[in-house]
């Protein structure tokens, strides 16, 4: 530490490096180059106090982020010094410093060896505290056996670092575990070994508890005796942990851990041993089912009040937090004991914090049902709605202070900025993408299941629209051509995507879906200026819907004209092609009309229309993605041709009828219509029949070669219509999808209109003029209806208030009767739980018989397909969704292996087997003594590959280090050193295999070429020395100026 | 298992990083800013948690429900520092709380009187006294003698440099004696 602090013969210690840091505000860049430099000669000195130095601080530097990673050989020579606060910088380095890459890690390993088995406790705890970050397979296998007998040290200290460090090493090496296991072992049944030991290796016994819970159920005795007087908060939190893995496979213990729970969850003054009290018995499986029902009554009646009163108002945020963390592991296993803690959950979304919001919201998700749906999600948008609305409100505040700072009143104006900040503070777009896809994911479960109004949630989709796209507006304004943000894209297509969903699976409200689409095209024509390209992912589906259903639309004519305004504004060309797609079939469906009379009027119009939409068409007849450019010429020819027959075909006189051209009326409209399209699952492709005559094998022709070099001089015969409609039509029923669909009636819904059951009215987070719409529609829909009660008497029902006022915010927690577990009483209680489904209204009439219809597809073959029907799939639902599609688990796996950031990889001790090691006894040490055939063949096999990896590894490195220093060399612009340097270190790693001669031949050169290198810069760096010596003095006289200050 | 023990000050400044799985210096200084931004929005009155800064949300969505996996990042402001653990869900969350108050509490007897100067010069007493709780992501010690008696086991403290803190007075006065950059420091 004192090396660091004081200055040795005139170069910067790391004192001087901070102050100097602080002294160039501004210019620190600069500054910290200069000191770099430095630090890179400094570091090759032959003085080991400067290089210690020098080595500190570039720790110092790497840590504000300044790589160091070609400092690792000067890593090396500081580990090696024979002082103790030099040696420590080393290792210190080391952890800081070393990466997966870093090469000189193998000629550590006999400095490694000499520093763990060194008599002094401090220097033995610096490699054992180091390797666990620079630990490799091979570097664990070497040091195992002096690693082992640490084990048994006198110093506690050193004791408990050696098994964690042990744990980690076998991370990357399992054997060490074997070799090590007994040694614990015997450790932790050692009634006087000391407490501090005992509680670390209950904690790497957790750790590996819940990868292989088997092998430590023959420990449970001894860690029951230390639960019950351990006395130890740290380690009880770690053995219930523990326990909570081993009670699934050891049903008995559950009666033997009841007591001891149950009375520290009574007694114990920590709340985070009595929150992991709570968490234990939750995670253990002991609520529930059992034949002792009584006591676990007791107990479950316990943790679920504790839990409540966690998250109920007022309490603690942290509290708050992690009983929702306890809910969502109970919601797993007991979903009807968090349904009953609705109400305070419901209130945590609307938390300020959102850590406790994300939490609460992954627990309203698993809660959804068709009583709740409305009004959750009406707190969500709400929340949208206010965050939008505030960002926009703080963009236009910013605007407009630039604007009035000469104002009078500026002492009121920040004020009144930061209040409205705290109100409603704009939030993250992650959180709001986030969000968006959830209100998405609960109303579309399970094939909307839990949705009665489709008309309010359309409405809730147009809202998301125009709340979705203005968070990327921003984006779009700042940078253009680089990464605009996929998932903002991304999630305004999924919600036009549920738009198309809905209007293709609920007939009964396709034309409100369709209304919506039409009015987000008429929206997005509006609102993006002419200039701007569209991004709007929503534009694709719904413009498809607009264009598959154009009967609803209110005017196909102005719709289509937005399309084709905004067609060439279009980025994305499978937006695009879509686009295109629609534009014709909305023109088929105007110009199409085969009843009307063939006026001179009709004749000008359709032709003025053909035109224009040819002159749109026409520029991406070059488009460079084929599917637009097929599609965009096709169309073209198509309209052309028909623009022909229309000007050939003379209109109606008075006295001559005269028909539309049949290219107009029939062709082009036929091109669309005919099938209805029906939503088809995801899977259904798969289940398709393969039909028995089929062979795949066969070739398709038993002279392809000479067919193919025919075919460009062949004229291919135009097949006839008769063939093609044929071949539609006459479809073989087995392999045509079942057009039959599997209807699922919605179970006998709720008709009361949803504002009933929402606590505040869709005004707060709908536009006024979607609600303004939406009332015009039921108006209209009702104005026969008997039974309808119209708006105005309804709004205000008086029993709605005063529930919930007695429920309210000022609710005592304690004197709510504790749920009953069983579970046939549920719908009783449930009802009581929760203030917002109270208000049981008659029941007008059946309105109408919502269908919503069904995914369709073929008779599963498997029962891994059954999940495929399911309307709408996001990638990361998988995790929620337990019957995920087999090929998104694979999928997942397959990531599994790549190692996530910072994930300790513990995948490999899975198959090691602690048993079989402790009955043969302990091992001599480096992975020793062979237990079985399949383990000797294993560890063969594993230390051959080993060697093979070794070798590689001495080749890279020699590479690796030639090019880090000519790397070097080219830096500092001294050619002649770095020749010479390279060539040593081409000749030091020229000696292969052997380690021992690497090192020693590589530190010979190393040296040299060091000393080489210190000349050079000697010779030529006068005025280098000049430019520190002022540097110095400069900041000797800051140091007086602020010594004067002070 | 906890996965890394940063110490950063209220302008995001690093004065302690120790990862417990190698990662790049760039991704380490990512990761930083990038839970400096979530830690320094949060509301008053907001609980001691952060939700996964995009780095780890991305990593930990590709392997959903490893316990090897961070999961949980904890953090306690103190005076001007934040101290932060990332953690996975094998480690408690309310007792890593009372982790970050053990390492402060150690800190303030090793330093007597701590503040954020004695952290930016003696960076390796950090190291050290972390170095006794936690090991390889393990905690291997949670009682404060033990704690400070692994530390000065190891040499004696520096303290602050004479002419940085008179007396040991660490008020507002600290940090106008220094002027530098108008950062004043206060003693917790």
């Amino acid at each position: 530490m004192c090396a660091g602090i004081l200055p040795s013969r005139g170069s910067k210690s790391l004192y001087d490096l901070i102050r100097g840091l602080r002294n160039h505000k501004g210019n620190e860049k600069e500054y910290i180059q200069n000191c770099l430099k430095e630090c890179r000669s400094e570091i090759r000195s032959q003085d080991m106090d400067l290089k210690a130095t020098a080595l500190l601080k570039l720790i110092y530097l790497e840590m504000v982020g300044h790589d160091m990673s070609w400092a690792s050989f000067h890593v090396l020579e500081v580990m090696s010094s024979q002082k103790y606060h030099q040696k420590r910088v080393g290792y210190l380095g080391a952890v800081q410093s070393f990466r997966p890459d870093t090469d000189v890690l193998m000629m550590a390993t006999n400095l490694l060896k000499k520093d763990v088995a060194a008599s002094q406790p401090t220097i033995i705890s610096l490699p054992i505290a180091a390797l666990p970050h620079i630990a490799t397979p091979s570097l664990a296998m070497s040091l195992l056996s002096d690693l082992l007998p640490r084990l048994s040290h006198s110093h506690a200290a050193i004791r408990k670092k050696t098994v964690v460090t042990l744990y980690r090493l076998a991370l990357v090496y399992p054997e060490a575990l074997r070799a090590a296991w007994p040694k614990i072992k015997e450790r932790l049944m050692d009634g006087d070994e000391d407490s501090s030991v005992t509680a670390a290796i209950v904690n790497i016994v957790c750790e590996l508890g819940w990868r292989r819970p088997h092998d430590f159920l023959p420990l449970a005795p001894r860690l029951f005796e230390l639960l019950v007087d351990g006395g130890n908060n740290w380690m009880a939190i770690k053995l219930i942990k523990l326990f909570a893995t081993l009670t699934p496979l050891e049903p008995r213990l559950v009666r033997k851990l009841l007591p001891p729970l149950t009375n520290l969850i009574r007694t114990t003054p920590a709340m985070s041993l009595l929150y992991e009290c709570i968490n234990g018995i939750i995670q253990g499986g002991i609520l529930g089912d059992g034949e002792d029902f009584s006591a676990r009554e007791e107990i479950a009646t316990l943790c679920v009040s504790k839990l409540r009163g966690m998250v109920s108002l007022n309490s603690d945020p942290n509290l708050k937090y992690v009983a929702l963390l306890a809910f969502n592991r109970i919601v797993v296993t007991h979903p009807f004991l968090v349904a009953q803690q609705e109400d305070v959950i419901l209130e945590c979304i609307d938390s300020e914090d959102i850590t406790i919001r994300i939490k609460a919201l992954d627990l309203v998700q698993g809660m959804v049902s068709s009583d709740n749906l409305v009004s959750i999600v009406s707190r969500l948008m709400r929340q949208l709605k206010m965050s939008s609305a505030a960002l926009s409100q703080q963009r236009n505040g910013l605007e407009g202070q630039d604007l009035e700072t000469g104002s009078s009143d500026e002492g009121a104006d920040p004020r009144r900025r930061s209040k409205t900040q705290e109100q409603a503070p704009p939030l993250p777009d992650d959180y709001t993408i986030d969000v968006i896809g959830r209100v998405l994911r609960m109303c579309a479960q399970d094939n909307y299941a839990s949705l009665v109004d489709f008309d309010w949630y359309i409405d809730v989709l147009t809202q998301l629209i125009r709340i979705a796209p203005a968070s990327q507006q921003r984006d779009l304004g700042s940078d253009l051509t680089s990464s605009t943000p996929k998932t903002a894209i991304d999630i305004s297509e999924k919600i036009g995507n549920e738009i198309r969903n809905v209007a293709v699976k609920v007939t009964a409200v396709r034309p409100a879906a369709v209304r919506a689409a039409e009015l987000v095209v008429s929206r997005l024509f509006l609102e993006t200026s002419l200039s701007r390209p569209v991004v709007s992912g929503a534009l694709k589906p719904v413009a498809w819907v607009v264009g598959e259903y154009p009967f609803q639309l209110l005017s196909p004519d102005d719709t289509q004209r937005h399309l084709l305004d905004l067609s060439p504004r279009v980025e994305n060309p499978e937006v695009l092609a879509t686009c295109l797609q629609a534009i014709l079939k909305l023109f088929a469906h105007v110009a199409g009309d085969d009843q009307a009379l063939w006026t001179p009027e009709r004749k000008a119009a359709v032709s003025l229309l053909m035109a224009r939409v040819i002159r749109v068409l026409e520029p991406f007849a070059s488009h460079p993605y084929l599917e637009v450019q097929e599609r965009a010429v096709e169309f073209i020819e198509l309209l052309k041709l028909t623009a022909e027959a229309a000007a050939g075909q003379a209109p109606c006189t008075d006295e001559l009828h005269q028909d539309p051209p049949l290219l107009l009326t029939q062709a082009i409209p036929s091109l669309f219509t005919g099938w209805e399209l029906h939503s088809v699952a995801a899977g259904a492709q798969y289940n398709v029949p393969m039909p028995d005559d089929l062979d795949l094998d066969e070739p398709i022709h038993h002279d392809l070669n000479s067919l193919l070099a025919q075919a460009d001089s062949l004229m291919i015969p135009v097949p006839n219509e008769d063939e093609f409609e044929a071949y539609y039509n006459e479809k073989p029923t087995p392999t045509s999808i079942s057009s039959e669909p599997a209807l699922s009636r919605l179970p006998d819904a709720p008709e009361e209109p949803p504002s009933s059951y929402q606590q505040a009215g869709e005004e707060s987070y709908l536009d006024p003029d979607i609600v303004a719409r939406r009332k015009a529609e039921r108006l209209e829909r009702y104005r026969d209806d008997p039974f309808y009660i119209p708006e105005a008497t309804r709004s205000s029902t008086p029993i709605h208030t005063i529930l919930q006022k007695e429920n309210g915010p000022d609710l005592d927690i304690d004197s709510i009767p504790i749920m009953q577990l069983d579970l046939g009483k549920l719908s009783l209680n449930s009802g009581r739980a929760s203030p917002n489904k109270q208000p049981a209204q008659p029941k007008p009439q059946t309105r109408q018989r919502i269908v919503v219809a069904a995914d369709e597809t073929l008779a599963g073959t498997g029962t891994g397909t059954s999940g495929l029907s399911t309307p709408l799939r996001y990638d990361s639902e998988t995790n929620n969704n337990p019957d995920a599609p087999t090929r998104a688990r694979s999928a997942a796996a397959k990531k599994l292996k790549q190692q996530a950031l910072l994930q300790f990889d513990s995948s490999h001790l899975g198959d090691l087997r602690l048993e079989g090691a402790a009955a043969s006894g302990p091992r001599s040490g480096g992975g020793g003594g062979g237990g079985g055939d399949p383990l000797a063949h294993e560890r063969q096999q594993r230390e051959e590959a080993e060697m093979a990896l070794a070798l590689k590894e001495v080749q890279r490195l020699r590479l690796e280090m030639q090019r880090a220093n000519e790397r070097i060399q080219v830096a500092q612009g001294v050619p002649e050193g770095g020749k010479t340097a390279v060539g040593g270190m081409a000749e030091g790693g020229e000696g292969g295999g052997e380690e021992g001669e690497v090192v020693k031949g590589r530190k010979k050169k190393k040296k040299k070429a060091v000393v080489e290198g210190e000349g050079e810069t000697e010779a030529e760096g006068a005025p280098v020395a000049k430019a520190k010596k002022k540097k110095v003095k400069r900041i000797v006289r800051l140091d007086e100026g602020d010594d004067a200050a002070a | 298992m906890i996965n890394a023990f940063l110490v950063f000050n209220g302008q995001g400044q690093p004065r302690l990083t120790k990862f417990y799985t190698q990662l790049d210096t760039s991704i380490q200084q990512r990761l930083i800013s990038e839970i400096f931004t979530l830690v320094s929005n949060r509301p008053p009155g907001s609980c001691n948690f952060l939700p996964l800064p995009p780095l780890l949300a991305s990593a930990s969505s590709s392997s959903p429900n490893s316990p090897d996996a961070p999961s949980l990042v904890t953090y306690r402001n103190y005076a001007t520092l934040y101290f932060i653990i990332i953690s996975t869900a094998t480690e408690s969350p309310l007792a890593l709380i009372d982790l970050i108050q053990v390492y402060v509490e150690a800190l303030d007897r090793l330093f007597e009187n701590v503040c954020e100067l004695d952290l930016i010069f003696n960076f390796e007493t950090l190291h050290a006294a972390l170095g006794e709780m936690v090991v390889g992501g393990a905690v291997i010690e949670t009682g404060m003698e033990r704690i400070v008696a692994g530390v000065r086991a190891q040499g004696t403290v520096a303290k602050r440099p004479v002419n940085e803190g008179k007396g040991g007075g660490l008020t507002g006065g600290l940090g106008a004696g220094l002027g530098m950059g108008g950062m004043v420091w206060h003693g917790r």
